[in-house]
């Protein structure tokens, strides 16, 4: 039986940002367990593996209380590339490898919501 | 092992002699904030999030006092391990009701593929799977033993 410790709701993890970085991850791995090989992997490596209801279930809580315009750049990458959201590794942006401008950080990369200009997806600044 | 320490001459591994933690979901907080202190995490309550959320899938414990919670995550800057030994143990809600005295958290980059994370993750459960190797870890008493442990099994 698996613990039913409450899960912290976006507003608790800290920021929009950390929000959508939490989303993204989640989709992933419900992505993940839905494909009947990597379950399978998965399994031969001794992970028992329920059905990934209460996921989707904590990720409908989750979109419930997200900025709209934050889970429209979301849903809009989501929809086009699978991932979402990426890291910016030495001011490149991960998804599409095209170097970022030297002023494109933000000031609060927390709160602000930045999409790469090239391919869209958002930048997670680390 | 000391209280935490990367294991020398083999930074994949980061290693936890004693949790503090009594409890599951602790340990996992404790684990992700060594992580995070050691910078290849960027965000640990982030990832602590993710690993209770991963859990919710099903129980990371594989059995005989071993879990192998992992994780990945956009927050995870280079792919790690991180080792924890817990001499009393901890309830993980193991199939075999065995408490876990040995925790092998695996991170990988979120911009990784399931196939290479599922092969980092075959390799560091490659680590618990012999018994031999689990009595060395639990019983290893630098960082110095325990790196030449997981690089044997990694190898």
């Amino acid at each position: 039986m698996i613990a039913e410790a409450p899960i912290a709701r976006p507003e608790e993890t800290g920021s929009p940002m950390a929000a959508v970085v939490l989303l993204g991850d989640l989709d992933a791995l419900i992505r993940e367990v839905g494909n009947p090989a990597c379950r399978a992997r998965l399994r031969k490596l001794g992970f028992e593996l329920e059905e990934s209801a209460r996921l989707a279930a904590a990720r409908g809580r989750m979109i419930e209380v997200m900025e709209r315009r934050w889970l429209l750049a979301y849903e809009r990458a989501f929809h086009r590339y699978g991932r979402a959201v990426v890291p910016v590794r030495d001011r490149v942006c991960s998804g599409c490898f095209v170097t970022l401008p030297t002023v494109a950080r933000p000031r609060a990369a927390a709160q602000t919501l930045h999409v790469c200009q090239s391919c869209g997806r958002i930048l997670y600044w680390t | 092992m000391s209280d935490v320490a990367t294991a020398p001459g083999h930074d994949l591994a980061l290693c936890i002699s004693d949790l503090k933690a009594r409890k599951k979901d602790q340990a996992l907080a404790e684990m992700a904030a060594a992580a995070g202190g050691a910078g290849f995490v960027t965000d640990a309550p982030l990832l602590t999030e993710f690993l209770r959320l991963r859990e919710r899938l099903g129980v990371t414990a594989i059995g005989k006092g071993v879990a192998i919670p992992h994780a990945r995550s956009t927050t995870v800057y280079l792919p790690r391990l991180v080792i924890a030994r817990s001499p009393r143990g901890i309830d993980w809600s193991a199939r075999d009701g065995a408490l876990v005295q040995l925790v092998i958290l695996v991170l990988s980059p979120g911009e990784w593929s399931e196939e290479s994370h599922h092969g980092w993750l075959a390799r560091a459960s490659s680590l618990a799977r012999l018994q031999r190797n689990r009595q060395k870890l639990v019983g290893a008493s630098t960082p110095a033993a325990a790196s030449v442990i997981i690089r044997e099994a990694l190898s």
